[in-house]
Formats: C-alpha cells, sequence, structure tokens
C-alpha cells in the first residue's frame, strides 16, 4: 500500500497512472469497436477530474505537477494490463485521501475515487466475459 | 414529485436507524466540526447502520431465493463484503472505546417479488450506502478509518454497478 508523503505526491501518482489508464485503453480500443463509448466517458471523466484538480492544486498552494510520464508507447491491446493500471489509479485515489489534509479536497478526491470505481468494474465486466468466452 | 437521490439517501438511513447526529451531517443541518475522535465514532456508528441493514437485505432475498439463480453468486459475494465491511468498522470502533452499534431485531423489507425488483432494491440500498459514504468520507479525520473508508466506498461502486448493468441501466 502507498503511502502518500503529501498532496502533491497524489497528484503526480494520479496523473502518471492515469497517462498509463489511457494508452492501454486506447489499445484495447483499437481492437474493439463496442470500447469507444466508454472511452469517450472516460476521457470526459478525465478532463472534468484534472480541472477540479487544477482546482485543488490552487488551493492547497501545490505547484504545477510536472508534465506526467508518458505511458507505454505501444501498449498491448490488453484487457488484463488495463485492469491492473485502472486498479493501481482507483488505489491511488483512495489511498491518496489521508495526505491531503484538506476536507473539500477529500471530498472532491472521494468522487473521483467513485467515478473510477465504476470503471473499473465496468473493465472487470468485460475481462470476466472475455475469460468466459474463452 | 418522484423522490431526490438526498432524501431517497435520507430516507434509507432513518429506516436503518442511523443515530441523530449523524443523520444531522448526511441531512447538511450539522458540519463535521474539526476531525476528532468523536466525529469519526459518529460517522462510523453511521456507516455500521447501513452495513446492518444491507447485510440483513441480502440475507433476507437469499433465505427467501429472491434473487434470480444466475445471479445468486453475486448476491453471496456482496453479502460478504458488507459483513467484512461490518468486521472492520467494529474492530475500528472498538479499539477506540465505542460500543458499535448492532442490528436491529427486526427490518421491515419492502414486499418485493423475487427477480429483477428484488435486485433493484438491493441497487437502491447499495445506492443509500455510496451516498452515505461520500456525504461523510471528508468528515474522517484519522488515516485508519479514512482508507477504510475509501476502500469500502470501491465495493459499494462495484455492487452498484454490476446491479446496474443486471437491470440494464447506464453504467458508463
Amino acid at each position: 500500500m502507498a503511502d502518500y508523503a503529501s498532496a502533491a505526491d497524489v497528484f503526480a501518482a494520479i496523473a502518471g497512472l492515469e497517462s498509463e489508464v489511457d494508452a492501454r485503453l486506447g489499445a484495447v480500443g483499437r481492437g474493439r469497436a463496442d470500447v469507444s463509448a466508454f472511452a469517450a466517458s472516460v476521457a470526459a471523466a478525465r478532463a472534468r477530474q484534472r480541472h477540479q484538480r487544477d482546482g485543488l492544486r490552487r488551493r492547497l498552494h501545490v505547484a504545477e505537477a510536472a508534465a506526467a510520464p508518458a505511458g507505454p508507447v505501444e501498449a498491448a491491446a490488453d484487457l488484463a494490463r488495463l485492469r491492473a493500471a485502472q486498479q493501481a489509479l482507483v488505489h491511488a485515489h483512495a489511498e491518496g485521501l489521508p495526505a491531503l489534509g484538506d476536507a473539500r479536497a477529500v471530498d472532491t478526491l472521494a468522487r473521483h475515487l467513485v467515478e473510477l470505481a465504476a470503471q473499473l468494474t465496468v473493465i472487470d465486466l468485460w475481462l470476466t466475459a472475455a475469460e468466459a468466452g474463452a | 414529485m418522484p423522490e431526490s437521490r438526498r432524501d431517497f439517501m435520507l430516507r434509507v438511513a432513518r429506516a436503518a436507524g442511523v443515530a441523530p447526529l449523524a443523520m444531522g451531517l448526511l441531512e447538511g443541518r450539522a458540519q463535521a466540526g474539526p476531525a476528532s475522535a468523536g466525529t469519526d465514532l459518529e460517522i462510523l456508528f453511521a456507516a455500521l447502520t447501513l452495513e446492518h441493514h444491507a447485510i440483513a437485505l441480502y440475507e433476507f432475498g437469499l433465505r427467501r431465493a429472491l434473487f434470480p439463480a444466475a445471479l445468486r453468486d453475486y448476491a453471496v459475494e456482496f453479502r460478504g463484503d458488507h459483513l467484512g465491511h461490518r468486521d472492520t468498522q467494529v474492530a475500528i470502533a472498538e479499539e477506540r472505546g465505542g460500543r458499535p452499534p448492532v442490528a436491529l431485531a427486526h427490518y421491515d423489507f419492502d414486499p418485493t417479488p423475487a427477480g429483477p425488483a428484488f435486485v433493484r432494491q438491493a441497487l437502491e440500498i447499495e445506492l443509500a450506502a455510496q451516498r452515505a459514504y461520500s456525504a461523510l468520507i471528508s468528515g474522517i479525520g484519522t488515516r485508519d478509518y479514512l482508507l477504510s473508508a475509501a476502500f469500502i466506498l470501491v465495493d459499494e461502486v462495484r455492487h452498484i454497478t454490476v446491479w446496474r448493468r443486471v437491470l440494464g441501466l447506464k453504467i458508463y
């Protein structure tokens, strides 16, 4: 379990993991037409969540995060790896809450956690269906 | 007029027996003051009360075979999650010297027919729990309980998403 020391650490971890999920989701989506609606929904939530984190960064006087490390350039279209990356993103939100030290920031990231956990379940359901069909 | 999400969550919390102080937090009548052991216990007790309610509903449904047979495994899994949430929170409360609330002697569940209608009832309890955790989580002051509540919230969302999909509702 990650033990974040500060809000800056939490935001940096989230940004890096978002980048990985986006790359992996893009790769999975290239092989599956049915993923496009989900990917569009994830992208919309991502943009809103980033905007809200920017607001929190200003509120908490946290410096702008360095550019997120690029995701895997050629992420394989691998549902299990997408699931693992999404789970890591969910866990970063959960494990990051105690490091925020601000009730409004906890409230906001907890709401993001709810959206991300729902996305994780969708991926889980795909994975279960894929394994059942294998 | 259809019941708002907030009103629904409050109705379930009242039916589950959530104590007045935590009800005040949920209704927005009371502010969670500075994070304190006392506030954490109030939130813990409210969350536990909802967990007891959810466990009772799943047991009621499983005992009477109200979940469709193909979904029974999910119902058993989710009941297990709620039992785990209950035990974790009882342990946290007792560690802090609190006397956690026990389950009610009797729960009045709507006389719902078996099948999708009962799944919808389970979904509603899960939604109420998720909204209550979401509303209360920013008032939690201690690291271990905040982490525990966050991971419980993840489980509640999983339950909601699975039931929504089963019922053909939008999940993204």
